[in-house]
């Protein structure tokens, strides 16, 4: 069973922590999906997710050893 | 990409005066420089329903932030004819009044550095995964957004 590991930053930190895991997960749209199961409030969030620190924008596969991240916008400066 | 290791763009806190003094200082040497443009951010204390901010707490996606500078630093050398560059951002609270972004571009001629102390603190703006919480006078937070040059 793959499990993996998910990191949140900034205003998603509020809904799901900073880190968190979750199982069965082959690429990023049955994330998307499995992520606002488990965390309703993301539905109205936005974000970006970032696979091994590239932000993807198409669906991208995923297994034990990527490094996903969840991103909402960036207020640096 | 280059095989370049990132440098390092994070300060824990506010940055000083006097550390941005000495970086001045420092290009003393470097004869061939003719102009220097300087951008600080400071935090502004906001009132935001009647709340006034007190401070902001910065935190960061720190490889990914480092990553995406390093290729901001590579294309903006590409894009001016640059002497040098300096990046300085904060991470944790930095008071309301203190500074927290120091970008610092240095060349022989000034359009050349000012155009890109322009773009560059731009794109840290818009491209780098920092975020920032705005904390309130007695309790309370909300998360800083960014608006388009504003």
């Amino acid at each position: 069973m793959t499990q993996i590991t998910i990191i949140a930053f900034g205003q998603l930190t509020d809904i799901t922590g900073n880190r968190f895991t979750i199982d069965n997960i082959i690429d990023t749209n049955t994330l998307k999906i499995q992520l606002e199961e488990q965390y309703p409030l993301l539905k109205n969030r936005k974000y970006a997710i970032a696979v091994d620190e590239q932000i993807v924008s198409e669906n991208t596969l995923l297994n034990a050893s990527s490094t996903v991240a969840l991103l909402p916008p960036f207020s640096g400066g | 990409m280059t095989d370049k290791k990132p440098k390092n763009i994070f300060v824990q806190g506010a940055i000083a005066a006097s550390f941005i003094g000495e970086s001045i200082y420092k290009h003393q040497t470097q004869k061939n420089i003719g102009a220097h443009s300087i951008f600080l951010g400071q935090v502004r204390s906001d009132v935001i329903d009647n709340k006034t901010v007190t401070a902001i707490e910065y935190t960061s996606y720190e490889a990914m932030a480092l990553e995406k500078m390093h290729e901001i630093r590579e294309s903006i050398f590409s894009k001016y004819s640059l002497t040098c560059m300096h990046v300085y951002h904060s991470l944790g609270t930095v008071a309301a009044g203190e500074i927290c972004l120091f970008v610092f571009t240095s060349s022989a001629h000034r359009k050349a550095a000012i155009d890109a102390c322009e773009e560059t603190v731009e794109r840290i703006k818009a491209e780098l995964p920092i975020w920032g919480k705005e904390l309130f006078e007695g309790e309370g937070y909300q998360w800083k957004e960014n608006s388009l040059g504003v």
